[in-house]
């Protein structure tokens, strides 16, 4: 059974600071008992498949590494309508997804829930090597406790 | 009448899936043409070396968000003939049903979000699910099929956590089986509208062909169509060559357009992918997947590189239809419980599976502890960059008084046909605030 609220941790571990939603989840996910209403996911470099991961939720919230212009480690929270993608597409593969223009196709078939939600992190490393660079794992509490206090929010 | 073309399709840093597409012609007279793979070398060999041979498959499953399940089973089945650990029957079928999952979950995907898109002279699947709602409609209830079939089996939709050496870490119990054997006869009517509506299209299928050589598995015993036992062939063999020796069919060479390894066997380069295996395995397929290659007018022998994405239709249908079989077939004899040990030994060997895109090889080498000190990946993508440059240098002429922008199309349109994975290791948003 689906939970209203899907919590979707999106990035390689394997490369680097790409990794942090997928760490951050994982890390929820240990508590998981305290958001019975919430599925923690680890979507990977899900691409299209977050499309059926969101569908027919109340509220999704997305955490995922983001080239933001800003200093390493800086994490923003933003909604879909709130910034532009100046990601460029080849289209020449399945492989290259824009997790926006995946939310903009959720959103025109009807399957889009209520609410998006996105913690940015800004990666200071993205490289193929396991492990998270000093600057994002120092700011990893601080970073699960503004995610905590959104399901507060969402829970109220 | 003599044309001056110029084509440089060049993507910056940071661009994902990308390859170069360069073309120069003046007055008719073609200069330059090349595919151009600017990949940066993938490292992930060195990041399994010093790794247990228990760890490998979650480590490789992260090369790749598409073929996560493809990449699991073929480091999974190395690992298990290098220390020679027997897998069950039972497990055997578990994991064909789990990689025909991914099979059907690519195969749409590319059909529905790339491939289509062009045959409607659209620029992507967000205009399409405009003009065809029913149809995209098919395809993401397809996809979504396919991602819930690879929860199940695989555990998660990408980089499944069930496998491991010796068989899985879980079954699925007969009810659930029960469940997704109606679902799959259900999605056989999405299927074959899926097919309409590509076949309503096809006429814009670019009409091109080059003699190439097609290299996939082939199985004798029992004659399958085969992604995951069985023996490498090609359409210039009639042999077999034995997956533990695919360095001598992948003849692995460096390009100085590319930074990405190249590859060729009895020609200048071959060719890996649905259509490969369409054209050394046809007589094999099931009855309603020949029927879907009939109506497209697909035969073996296919040289027409746009005509890979027909076959993965074929391929979507015979996965399904294959699975129901096999799910009465594990149904009748009873899901059995197993528990595999295994322990760490000293040994080299290879493991082949069909990954969507075509046939891709893991080799491990592991010390007596179990210890991984060396590995060797080759990826479908790469096996098939000789064949794209071949194709552009074939092609490229026979469609110069077309102008530019066809010329560009077009290009694009036959690398996509490849359904090539460059660079897909990462996805990170970029972004620009607006408010």
């Amino acid at each position: 059974m689906r939970k209203p609220t899907v919590v979707l941790g999106l990035g390689n571990p394997l490369m680097a600071d790409d990794g942090i939603g997928v760490d951050l989840v994982e890390r929820l996910e240990q508590d998981a008992d305290r958001y019975p209403a919430v599925d923690f996911i680890d979507a990977g470099v899900g691409g299209m498949s977050v499309l059926h991961m969101i569908e027919g939720r109340r509220k999704a919230i997305l955490i995922d590494s983001a080239c933001m212009d800003e200093a390493p480690g800086t994490l923003r929270r933003f909604t879909p309508e709130e910034v532009h993608s100046t990601k460029i597409l080849a289209h020449q593969s399945l492989h290259d997804a824009d997790l926006l223009r995946v939310l903009m196709l959720a959103e025109q078939l009807g399957q889009a829930p209520g609410q998006v939600v996105i913690f940015g992190i800004q990666p200071q490393v993205v490289e193929v090597r396991q492990g998270l660079s000093g600057v994002l794992l120092d700011r990893v509490e601080y970073y699960l406790a503004e995610i905590r206090s959104e399901l507060e929010r969402s829970a109220g | 009448m003599a044309k001056t073309v110029n084509v440089n399709v060049h993507h910056v840093t940071r661009v994902e899936g990308h390859g170069n597409i360069v073309v120069n012609a003046t007055n008719g007279k073609v200069e330059k043409v090349e595919w151009q793979v600017p990949e940066a070398p993938r490292f992930f060999e060195a990041m399994v070396r010093g790794r247990s041979y228990e760890d490998i498959q979650t480590i490789v499953s992260r090369i790749c968000g598409i073929c996560s399940i493809t990449h699991s089973l073929a480091s999974t089945k190395a690992v298990e003939n290098a220390l020679g650990i027997k897998v069950s029957e039972q497990a055997d079928k578990v994991r064909i049903l789990m990689h025909y999952s991914e099979q059907l979950q690519s195969h749409v995907l590319h059909v529905g979000y790339l491939v289509a898109p062009d045959l409607f002279g659209l620029p992507s699947v967000v205009p399409l699910a405009a003009k065809a709602p029913d149809a995209v409609m098919a395809v993401i209830r397809l996809h979504r099929l396919a991602n819930e079939w690879s929860d199940l089996i695989a555990g998660r939709t990408t980089h499944p956590v069930t496998l491991k050496p010796g068989g899985l870490t879980k079954f699925p119990t007969e009810k659930e089986l029960r469940e997704l054997l109606g679902r799959l006869k259900n999605c056989v009517a999405d299927l074959k509208a899926v097919a309409e509506v590509v076949l309503s299209a096809a006429g814009n299928i670019p009409n091109f062909t080059r003699e190439t050589e097609y290299v996939s598995l082939k199985q004798d015993d029992p004659p399958t169509y085969t992604f995951y036992h069985g023996d490498i062939t090609s359409t210039d063999y009639d042999g077999a060559v034995s997956i533990h020796d695919w360095q001598s069919v992948a003849n692995e060479y460096m390009n100085d357009q590319s930074t990405a390894k190249w590859t060729k066997w009895h020609r200048e380069s071959y060719t890996v992918g649905a259509l490969a295996r369409f054209n050394n395995n046809a007589p094999l397929l099931s009855p309603m997947a020949k029927d879907v290659a009939k109506m497209f007018g697909l035969t073996q022998g296919c040289c027409n590189p746009f005509m890979n994405s027909v076959a993965q239709i074929v391929e979507a249908v015979h996965v399904v239809e294959t699975s129901i079989g096999m799910i009465d077939e594990l149904l009748t004899a009873g899901i059995k419980p197993e528990n595999v040990k295994t322990s760490p030994k000293a040994g080299k060997a290879s493991g082949c599976v069909e990954a969507p895109r075509g046939i891709l090889f893991h080799q491990y080498e592991f010390d007596r502890k179990g210890n991984c000190v060396g590995a060797d990946i080759c990826i479908p993508t790469n096996q098939n960059h000789a064949a794209i440059q071949q194709d552009f240098e074939k092609f490229v002429p026979e469609i110069l008084d077309e102008g530019e922008d066809a010329v560009r199309l077009k290009l694009e349109m036959l690398v996509r046909s490849y359904d090539p994975c460059i660079s897909c290791s990462t996805h990170m948003l970029n972004v620009q605030f607006v408010r």
